[in-house]
């Protein structure tokens, strides 16, 4: 009786012993999506080029960092001292000292005297004390003498160079006149999305703002079209003509026949790129050919610009952002150096909500406005008289 | 009582396992089927023959052909065989069964990246060895916009074309009902001939 009792036990325990077996896979297979997706922030600098990736903590919406964070970050000879009981927290960098007090947002940097107040105040995770990416991005333009941008989505930050437009850039940059194009108009909608949302729409919004932003820096700017009209590539390009313009950038959306693909493309008028015209061609295009070979003069600028636009627009999208050349129409009599940048895929889901994303569209604004002036120093300092002759 | 219970969660901890199993096995085997659909040639069925102008013609023997789809992972133009019984002696004939074997195809995993409904009416080829292709208004009318979407309907034309006739044709010209186009969808030009960069 005994032992038929000891088989019924034992029967039993086989599948729980098969449950169990379960369920320790199912615990590991989710501890390791959480290890492999454990968070980082990534500094960056102007270039792009990776300063430092630490280990993050989230809690909530905000991330914080360890202390030696700013070791990596800010000063490598940077100390601290912690006092637990008090939960204070001492940092010595660049001969100043930044007192922070665990869960309290205002902080003191001596012998300065100044007094900051940090959007989120850091705290402390298993009794270490943890900064606020905030930390970062307050201190740093005040210690550095940089000024930081933050991708919240990407948990990216970008340290660059503090610069402004003095006075003799700004004047130069009087003399720079930008064409947006903002892509199709009127009964030529572009692209659409399975949603209803129309290219035409979405680039005209973007290129009003940028209008704005760009005029700001005091560059002067035309738009090809103001409202929801048709314009010929022609009309386009007389507009650009007219208003004697130095950079054209024709704004697009993209499309696909996979709704997998995404994120920003730039595209250059090239006609010996990727699919290219023959060397030579019949009598009758002889006159259009000649025209090609003229546009084709503003290659080697429309190439800066265009890495510029990568540079800068690489800081919001997780993989690299791709020049392609190719003969494009859209700029196939633009006599100046020219680009094409399409936005995103309005076949792609994630691209069309980032399209629609307010903050998102203006982050990207943002960072064509800095092409821009990337640009435009550049090329200033090639024509600059003081320019060292290559 | 609790003999009973504990056999009760046994048994269900049981039914769970064997769920979790059979779905694991689905899975996989969806997967394995999935991968090897992308290995396998399309089998394609040969169209009819062509009408014989003599009685005693034999037909031409199937021969392979790669199309160049748009594979719906990689996100690439990929080559995918298939066969077709091309006309031997006529050039201009063999570049439109090619031509119209890319419109129909569209095997599983893979996307077609001319428009559905698109027609060949002609071909042509010059002493320049120039391919003129004259589509019907539907490649540009019902194509879906976009740089990305009209460059990959143009490579995958010329691709194909000349993976099929690296000897014969060096260029192609796309013509709308007959006539010369600047674009399909506004963004690429077609005003003339085109080649590919190796």
């Amino acid at each position: 009786m005994q032992k038929i009792q000891e088989r019924c036990v034992n029967r039993d325990a086989v599948p729980v012993k098969i449950g169990a077996l379960f369920l320790c896979i199912l615990v590991l297979a989710i501890t390791l999506k959480g290890i492999a997706q454990a968070p980082t922030v990534r500094f960056i600098d102007a270039d792009g080029k990776i300063i430092a990736e630490i280990p993050a903590h989230h809690q909530g919406e905000q991330v914080y960092l360890p202390i030696d964070a700013v070791k990596q970050v800010i000063d490598p000879r940077a100390t601290h001292q912690y006092n637990h009981p008090r939960k204070r927290l001492t940092l010595k960098t660049k001969g100043r000292q930044i007192r922070l007090q665990m869960g309290k947002s205002a902080i003191s940097i001596e012998p300065d005297g100044q007094t900051l107040t940090l959007a989120t105040p850091p705290i402390t995770i298993a009794q270490q004390p943890m900064l606020p990416v905030n930390f970062f991005i307050q201190l740093l333009p005040m210690l550095n003498n940089v000024e930081v941008i933050y991708n919240s989505n990407l948990n990216r930050l970008q340290i660059r160079p503090k610069r402004t437009w003095t006075p003799a850039e700004t004047n130069n940059t009087q003399n720079w006149a930008i064409i947006v194009d903002p892509g199709h108009g009127g009964p030529d909608h572009g692209g659409a999305s399975s949603t209803g949302r129309l290219e035409k729409n979405i680039v005209l919004t973007l290129a009003k703002q940028l209008q704005e932003r760009i005029k700001q820096q005091g560059i002067q700017v035309h738009l090809t079209r103001e409202t929801d009209t048709q314009k010929t590539h022609f009309e386009r390009i007389q507009i650009a003509k007219q208003n004697q313009g130095q950079l054209f950038l024709s704004l697009h959306c993209n499309a696909s026949f996979s709704p997998h693909e995404k994120g920003i493309r730039i595209y250059l008028n090239n006609p010996k790129g990727r699919i290219r015209f023959p060397n030579t061609t019949k009598p009758a295009l002889i006159g259009q050919q000649l025209k090609v070979l003229a546009q084709v003069n503003f290659l080697k600028q429309s190439q800066d610009f265009a890495q510029a636009l990568q540079t800068e627009l690489n800081f919001l999208t997780e993989t690299p952002i791709q020049i392609i050349d190719i003969p494009l129409i859209a700029l196939s009599e633009t006599y100046m150096p020219a680009v094409v940048l399409e936005l995103g895929y309005l076949s792609n889901f994630e691209d069309l909500e980032k399209l629609s994303n307010a903050e998102y569209t203006a982050s990207v604004v943002e960072a064509i406005t800095r092409a821009l002036q990337r640009y435009i120093s550049f090329i200033n300092q090639q024509t600059s008289p003081t320019a060292p002759e290559e | 009582m609790k003999h009973n219970n504990s056999a009760g969660f046994s048994r269900l901890l049981v039914i769970w396992g064997i769920t979790l199993v059979v779905v694991a096995i689905c899975l996989g085997g969806t997967l394995l089927l999935i991968e090897r659909s992308k290995l396998t040639a399309i089998p394609v069925a040969p169209p009819p023959l062509p009408t014989a102008a003599n009685p005693s013609d034999t037909p031409p023997p199937p021969q392979e052909v790669n199309l160049f789809l748009l594979d719906a992972t990689t996100l690439t133009l990929v080559p995918i065989k298939i066969e077709r019984r091309l006309h031997t002696n006529d050039l201009t004939k063999r570049l439109n069964q090619v031509v119209t074997a890319l419109i129909q195809e569209t095997p599983p995993n893979f996307r077609n990246t001319i428009p559905r409904g698109t027609e060949l009416h002609e071909v042509y080829i010059d002493n320049q060895q120039t391919a003129y292709l004259d589509f019907s208004s539907h490649l540009t009318d019902g194509h879906i916009g976009g740089t990305t979407a009209e460059f990959l309907t143009v490579t995958a034309i010329l691709k194909t074309i000349f993976d099929a006739f690296p000897d014969h044709i060096k260029q192609v010209q796309i013509l709308i009902d007959g006539e010369e186009i600047k674009t399909i969808a506004g963004h690429l030009n077609l005003s003339q001939p085109l080649r590919l960069t190796q």
